[in-house]
């Protein structure tokens, strides 16, 4: 019978066909369909470590780690979506748009969870859970967040977190940092994020067609980021953040002897725990306050520095041997330099360096600047590490500028007269410094000629960083140099008519220099650098109030953080 | 002659078995009584297929002949009364609960459908092999019987069941052409069956145009009518060359697939036993049916061949429509693999029909 051999011919063919379409389907594709089974049931949560903690120099915490919650929702379809979403503000008591609002910024791909809230209390995170049963859909995932004791107490040298930008993300993707990553930014947290970062660890799971977790396939633990101490000493710090408050400026002490960062305070300060909260209005408002809480005064403010620069005359003149210790100025109260004339803020009469320095005299200066020449001015400026960066870890520090004749030859094509060299003698015109730079070069006379490189990390991961440290520079000063200027400085405090006189009755022998710098328009700016104690300095201090009036006021506030230490027996 | 026998049981055993295995895999991981005794189940009825298989291979298969139009009947009034006091589970209404199972008529229709048209076509006297549908005009040849066909065939597709309702249909095609009735006359009903489909496509339910059209294209819903055989050619595709291993197939054991141990339970068993399991298990379907075909071509007796045709016509229809259903080769339609989808009312009829497969060749040596 043809007609059934026909029939036959076509069943064969259509086993054939399932046969090829097998074959198709298990052989030719089957690595892709593999691929879309797994994508199906595995899902990748990530466990994450939690960032190093920051020490300061006694091991005390200053910041650490807490366990945030995050809600995530997985879903399948959209419907069901608004359904859980809904369910979600509910149960947190927040706005059903928000919420889905956030949903849509975070979904990145079907299998996924999303996040929809983050941060919520540990009350509304056990509430959830306890809703697992019901709505699988809803996952709380417990997220390490940093913590900030102190709140914004060395905000400055710290740093804040928040998502990585492009331009950061650009220079460190081959680092292995990724879209959406936590960083640092600014202070330590940038500078070694590196080591502080977390490594991600991850729970691979296999769930079922409703995202119920069925079986744990693998685990990797998230990797702690390694623990940064700093050289800060958390009391000192607090009683600079105390003196500082309410006012605008910074304070940095040092360890003149090594460079170690004790304190550091700029104000107006931020408070980084504002980051770990997205969309926190209080970041906003950080960003368009013009004071700029957000920079560090410390290292990246340029201010004129006033009188202080006359311990950089002083010293330039006795290296140069243009006056010697006996060489006496009588100040008028003004002077005539060119056809300029050149006022002192009082009448001092007769003036040696030391008194000079004690009264913070200008005629004596304008004299001595006169005498030893601009160009030597600028190189002894130089020599005590102002107008470049001082190495410091941080980044953004600024570099400062100490102006030279040759400089406004090349740059502005204008001449440098007398006048200018009057102006530089007393640290006005074109000067500009760091606060951090006038700390170190004041710490050149409490160390005895030494200038040192500021650092403000101890150790790394339990590793003492000291050796990989720049060493202090031995400068080239003839010692009856810093012994002069030194004791003109501890006039400055001593004498009953020293511009400091206000830090005598501290517990502790200060040593150090008022400085009132012009800035036009507006009030001056307020100066002290010192060190204290004098005879062997421990510590060395620069406070700088912007826009503070005179250098007086400066004093107070260097009085109050010495006599806080003195209390607290940290001298 | 025996041969014929033991190899349609053995090969039948071994599907049965296949179908065992996979059954209680995709119901592993299911929690709950129910699905824990389901496999149970399907052994309790393979045993009960059986036992029906050994009974009817030894019941002389002429007998049927005298009871075709009360099976024709009964089948009938039973899907009337699926109509009345049919269960409805899952949208349709295809069950009747008869005590503690569930029974299925469309399943047994296919049969009736088979033995009636056998019978009609043929004549009752055994000695006289000539073919009775040579003779036969339009109206004998094709009207009639078309109108007994399309009646069971209209109530099944009604239910809804398109896929049983289908399966009808081509097995009364293919059965004209084999009868002999003028290829003139099938290719003209042909067309006016063509005629009417854009009507009926209205007639028929959101669903199951939803179904064809995911059929051409399953991405248009991947989550709703599409997701099945998304799911369904994943988890074939995934099993690659050896497969996943029995109980390690994470698209049926996680649910991703729907009913993977009823209409998919052929995706079920192909990812977890690859390219080597499923080549086998077609190959062992087509061993039945080629058995088949050789049994409807050795008998003399017409109605004997036209049983034994329309038979193994029967099963290769629904193992192709079902296996291409799978990989998506052919739309969705509730269509069950035999002998390996769970399911009392199809393993009791496929081995009732292989009893019978096997009792032409037995007794075709009596003529």
């Amino acid at each position: 019978m043809n007609k059934v051999r026909i029939v036959l011919i076509v069943v064969v063919a259509l086993f054939i066909l399932l046969g090829l379409g097998l074959f198709n389907l298990q052989i030719i594709r089957g690595g892709k369909n593999r691929e879309l089974s797994n994508k199906n049931c595995i899902r990748l949560i990530p466990q994450l470590g939690s960032r190093g903690i920051i020490f300061d120099r006694t091991g005390t915490t200053i910041v650490d780690s807490r366990i945030s919650y995050d809600v995530m929702v997985t879903t399948l379809n959209s419907q069901e979506t608004d359904k859980i979403l809904s369910e979600v503000a509910r149960l947190l008591g927040a706005d059903f748009k928000n919420i889905k609002a956030a949903y849509k910024k975070n979904y990145l791909s079907p299998s996924l969870p999303v996040v929809v809230s983050r941060n919520i209390d540990l009350k509304k995170a056990i509430a959830l859970e306890e809703e697992r049963i019901d709505l699988p859909q809803i996952t709380v995932q417990p997220r390490p967040v940093r913590n900030y004791p102190y709140n914004s107490l060395g905000a400055h040298f710290i740093g804040y977190l928040n998502e990585i930008d492009r331009w950061r993300l650009t220079r460190l993707a081959d680092y292995g940092y990724k879209t959406k990553d936590i960083v640092g930014f600014g202070g330590v947290e940038e500078k070694y994020d590196y080591y502080l970062r977390q490594e991600e660890g991850g729970l691979s799971v296999e769930v079922d067609h409703r995202g119920r977790m069925s079986r744990t396939l693998g685990f990797e633990p998230g990797i702690n980021g390694k623990d940064i101490q700093l050289t800060v000493d958390l009391k000192v710090q607090k009683l600079v953040d105390k003196a500082l408050a309410g006012r605008k400026g910074c304070v940095v002490i040092m360890d003149p002897n090594s460079g170690e960062i004790i304190a550091m305070s700029s104000s107006p300060a931020f408070n980084p725990e504002a980051f770990v909260e997205k969309n926190n209005p209080l970041v906003a408002s950080y960003f368009k306050n013009s004071d700029a809480p957000l920079i560090n005064r410390a290292i990246s403010g340029v201010y004129p520095a006033g009188s202080i620069f006359k311990v950089i005359v002083a010293a330039a003149a006795l290296e140069t041997k243009k006056i010697n210790l006996s060489t006496t100025f009588v100040c008028p109260g003004k002077m005539l330099v060119g056809r300029g004339e050149f006022k002192c803020w009082s009448t001092h009469g007769p003036q040696n360096l030391i008194q000079a320095i004690t009264h913070s005299c200008n005629v004596f200066f304008y004299h001595t600047g006169l005498l030893v020449g601009p160009e030597a001015i600028h190189d002894c400026a130089l020599k005590f590490g102002l107008g470049r960066t001082t190495g410091f870890e941080l980044a953004n520090e600024s570099s400062g500028f100490i102006p030279s004749p040759m400089w406004r030859k090349v740059n502005k094509f204008k001449n440098w007269f007398d006048g200018d060299t009057a102006n530089l003698s007393i640290g006005q015109g074109d000067v500009q410094v760091t606060p951090l730079q006038v700390v170190r070069m004041i710490s050149v006379f409490a160390n005895g000629g030494y200038l040192v490189t500021p650092y403000i990390t101890k150790a790394v991961d339990n590793k003492d960083m000291s050796r990989y440290r720049k060493k202090s520079v031995k400068l080239k000063l003839n010692p009856q140099t810093i012994d002069a200027v030194r004791k003109g400085l501890r006039g400055v405090v001593s004498e009953a008519a020293g511009t400091a006189n206000v830090l005598s009755g501290v517990g502790v022998e200060v040593a150090g220099k008022t400085g009132t710098a012009q800035a036009p328009p507006g009030l001056a700016h307020a100066w002290f650098a010192g060190f204290f104690p004098y005879k062997e300095p421990k510590y060395a201090i620069c406070v700088f109030l912007e826009r503070g009036g005179p250098g007086y006021y400066s004093s107070v506030v260097a009085k109050e953080i010495i006599d806080g230490m003195v209390k607290e027996g940290l001298i | 002659m025996r041969n014929s026998y033991l190899t349609i049981l053995i090969t039948a055993l071994l599907i049965v078995s296949l179908g065992i295995i996979s059954i209680y895999s995709s119901t592993y991981q299911k929690e709950g009584k129910p699905w824990e005794d389901i496999y149970k189940r399907q052994i309790l009825w393979v045993i009960i297929g059986l036992i029906c298989f050994m009974f009817i291979s030894n019941l002389h298969y002429r007998r049927i002949w005298d009871w075709t139009y009360l099976l024709y009947a009964l089948g009938l009034f039973f899907l009337f009364l699926v109509f009345t006091l049919g269960l409805v589970r899952m949208g349709a209404q295809r069950w009747l609960k008869i005590a503690w199972f569930n029974f299925q008529p469309s399943e047994f229709l296919k049969l009736i459908i088979v033995i009636f048209l056998a019978r009609y076509f043929s004549s009752k006297s055994v000695s006289d092999i000539s073919i009775l549908s040579g003779k036969f005009g339009i109206t004998r040849g094709i009207i009639i019987p078309f109108i007994f066909v399309a009646i069971p065939a209209l109530m099944i597709i009604e239910q809804p069941d398109l896929g049983s309702g289908m399966i009808i249909i081509m097995l009364f095609l293919s059965l004209l052409y084999l009868t002999g009735v003028r290829l003139r006359y099938i290719t003209i009903f042909f067309i006016l069956a063509l005629l009417p489909l854009p009507f009926l496509w209205h007639l028929l339910h959101d669903y199951q145009k939803q179904r064809l059209l995911v059929f051409m294209n399953p991405n248009i819903d991947p989550l709703g009518a599409g997701y099945t055989v998304i799911q369904s050619k994943i988890a074939i595709g995934s099993g690659w060359f050896f497969g996943k291993g029995w109980l390690s197939g994470t698209q049926s054991q996680l649910h991703f697939l729907p009913e993977s141990h009823t209409d998919f339970i052929f995706a079920t068993f192909a990812e977890e036993w690859g390219f080597l399991g499923s080549v086998v298990l077609v190959s062992l379907y087509f061993v039945i049916v080629y058995k088949g075909f050789s049994i409807a071509q050795k008998t003399n007796d017409f109605f004997g061949k036209l049983l034994a045709f329309g038979i193994s016509l029967m099963f290769a229809i629904q193992v192709f429509v079902n296996i291409a259903m799978n990989m998506g080769l052919a739309p969705v339609v509730g269509v069950p693999l035999p002998l390996m989808s769970y399911g009392g009312s199809s393993v009791l009829c496929t081995f009732i029909a292989l009893g019978i497969l096997v009792n032409i060749d037995r007794t075709r040596a009596v003529f």
